[in-house]
């Protein structure tokens, strides 16, 4: 498999968020990664200190146009996340754009992320950048419930909001749009959350047919970082070796987050000890353990096709 | 196995060099890796363009203060190679002193990158911090013969030269195409072997980062037992190399010298030769 990926996303020296999240499981399933790492931090921002560097827009710009002179800059993907500046957001958006011209052929997989739980987390003014520039040029976008109702202005209060809301998405530029949470009520009860993914292709004839997919997903009673990188890469993965079947797509990234995290939760509870709630550095995402998962996930969530 | 491994080295966006070239294979090998990067280029500097950003002293004690407010300053063996400014190195080693003082089992692999074929590549005021004060720090060093000469002030020219070190470590010495190995075995004698190495008809780039991770990550699984370490580490490369090179003849084609581009390591591609090397040298034990 001769497959390469442009990943611009967070660095961090300890633990699995951004960049570090993405790349080791990628090139684990063989992928090329190329990445830009957009900050240098010690750790994520959840640890109660962290330190380091961003990179700006135009430090940016600068490690592309190296690749571009040495005329190395065709990618089948690229991949990006978390960014609380506009101009940076922007400049990727510059590069996207061209790297499309390079290779018409090049599927960007982006993670909106503006926020969760009704507030947002970056910049107010990312929005307009993420809603206007970016998500128009994404082929693949994994928002949260609360991601997708900002981008499109509607409110999801049942599934065929939901529906509706996957196809404003579509209509807004991407062919597939997983929705990675929601609140909607699981038909296997409140230990399980929904999520729901839509993928829009067009038959040899022309005419336009839209798989939808809805997942029911054990709730894990902790707050994990770097889980959304994890699952934007492995949606990455598995689009990739599934281009027309977002069922299986989904089952085996929805699959892989269940191993990785349940491997994490064990760990983390056996580090902290009976009784007490485990730290960020103990919650810290099992990754380099569990790379027999990430290479061949048993299945163990199913997708339920929906009209 | 709950092994951590710090490594300050370069970060590329393309290719395999630095940390992009040791911190693959040794997640794929089952060590967490903290990686500082030294420094991030769009691609390594045999390439005919290269455009990016330096870290500095200051930024790097930056980080490391992040890791130590946290209090999660524990490792269990730090990785260095290429570096260009005497004030970073001094702050590597100040940070290593830190570490080693934090856990006293701490092993300093150290690759004292400054030359080969007879010429320095890196400043030459880098030496006397290599000699004076990094190679004092490290447990595990891999020169090539110029740079085991330049720290020695001794030319070796025969086995027996290289074979009479007075480092204190576990010294893995490239004289091509041999690898000697020497390590103090706690009397005054030391352990040695050797190695054939097949010479290959290119040049890469990052196979020296590659090395001495595999030889950390090989002595780690064989502390008692050099000679199997080594051909591990040796044979690792030789799959990787060998892999790399066929790659890069099919790209380049017929008759043409294959570009630096093409001639990035196949890395991911060596997932299972990493994992489980076939030995295909066999090292003498001298």
């Amino acid at each position: 498999m001769e497959c390469r990926v442009l990943s611009i996303q967070s660095h961090v020296v300890r633990g699995y968020v951004g960049n570090k999240s993405a790349s080791f499981p990628l090139q684990v399933l063989g992928f090329e990664v190329d990445s830009i790492n957009s900050v240098q931090f010690s750790n994520h921002t959840g640890y109660s200190h962290w330190k380091g560097q961003v990179l700006t827009a135009d430090e940016l710009h600068v490690l592309y146009e190296g690749i571009k002179l040495n005329n190395v800059h065709q990618y089948d993907y690229v991949l990006t996340g978390y960014t609380r500046d506009t101009s940076f957001l922007e400049m990727v958006v510059d590069i996207v754009q061209e790297l499309k011209r390079a290779n018409p052929n090049l599927v960007y997989v982006c993670d909106p992320v503006l926020g969760d739980h009704g507030s947002m987390y970056v910049p107010q003014n990312l929005y307009p950048v993420y809603k206007n520039k970016v998500v128009p040029v994404a082929d693949i976008i994994t928002p949260n419930q609360f991601e997708a109702e900002l981008l499109t202005g509607k409110n999801i209060s049942t599934e065929k909001d939901a529906v509706e809301v996957m196809d404003l998405l579509h209509a807004m530029g991407p062919d597939t749009v997983v929705i990675t949470s929601s609140d909607l009520p699981s038909r296997l009860g409140d230990r399980f959350l929904v999520s729901l993914g839509s993928q829009r292709h067009v038959r040899p004839d022309g005419s336009r047919t839209t798989q939808r997919v809805r997942i029911e997903v054990p709730k894990v009673d902790a707050v994990f970082v770097g889980t959304g990188d994890l699952f934007a890469a492995m949606l990455l993965a598995w689009t990739h070796h599934y281009p027309n079947d977002l069922k299986m797509a989904c089952e085996k990234t929805f699959s892989v987050m269940h191993h990785v995290i349940q491997r994490t939760i064990s760990y983390a509870h056996e580090l902290a000890g009976p009784g007490r709630r485990p730290s960020p550095p103990q919650l810290e995402l099992r990754m380099v353990q569990s790379k027999a998962d990430i290479e061949d996930p048993a299945i163990v969530t199913e997708a339920t096709v929906i009209s | 196995m709950e092994c951590r491994v710090l490594s300050i080295q370069s970060h590329v966006v393309r290719g395999y060099v630095g940390n992009k070239s040791a911190t693959f294979p040794l997640q794929v090998l089952g060590f967490e890796v903290d990686s500082i990067n030294s420094v991030q280029f769009s691609n390594h500097t045999g390439y005919a363009h290269w455009k990016g950003q330096v870290l500095t002293a200051e930024e790097l004690n930056v980080l490391y203060e992040g890791i130590k407010l946290n209090k999660v300053n524990h490792y269990d063996y730090i990785l260095t190679g290429y570096s260009r400014d005497t004030s970073f190195l001094e702050m590597v080693v100040d940070i290593i002193k830190e570490l080693k003082k934090a856990n006293p089992s701490l092993v300093y692999v150290c690759d004292p990158v400054m030359g080969d074929h007879g010429a320095m590549y890196v400043p030459e005021n880098l030496l006397p911090v290599y000699r004076d004060k990094v190679v004092p720090l490290a447990d595990i060093l891999t020169p090539n013969q110029f740079e085991a000469e330049l720290l020695t002030g001794r030319k070796i020219n025969t086995q027996q030269d290289a074979v009479e070190f007075n480092l204190l470590s576990l010294v893995v010495l490239y004289h091509h195409p041999v690898v000697t190995v020497v390590k103090p075995d706690g009397t005054n004698s030391s352990q040695k072997i050797c190695m054939d190495i097949p010479k290959v008809d290119a040049v890469f780039v990052g196979t020296g980062d590659l090395f001495a991770a595999m030889l950390l990550a090989w002595t780690h699984h064989h502390p008692k037992d050099l000679k199997t370490a080594c051909e591990k580490t040796v044979s690792v490369m030789h799959h990787v190399v060998k892999r790399t090179i066929t790659y890069a003849t099919e790209m380049a084609g017929p008759g043409k010298r294959p570009s630096p581009a093409q001639l990035e390591l196949r890395m991911v591609q060596s997932k299972a030769d990493i994992e489980n090397p076939a030995i295909v040298v066999e090292a003498k034990v001298l």
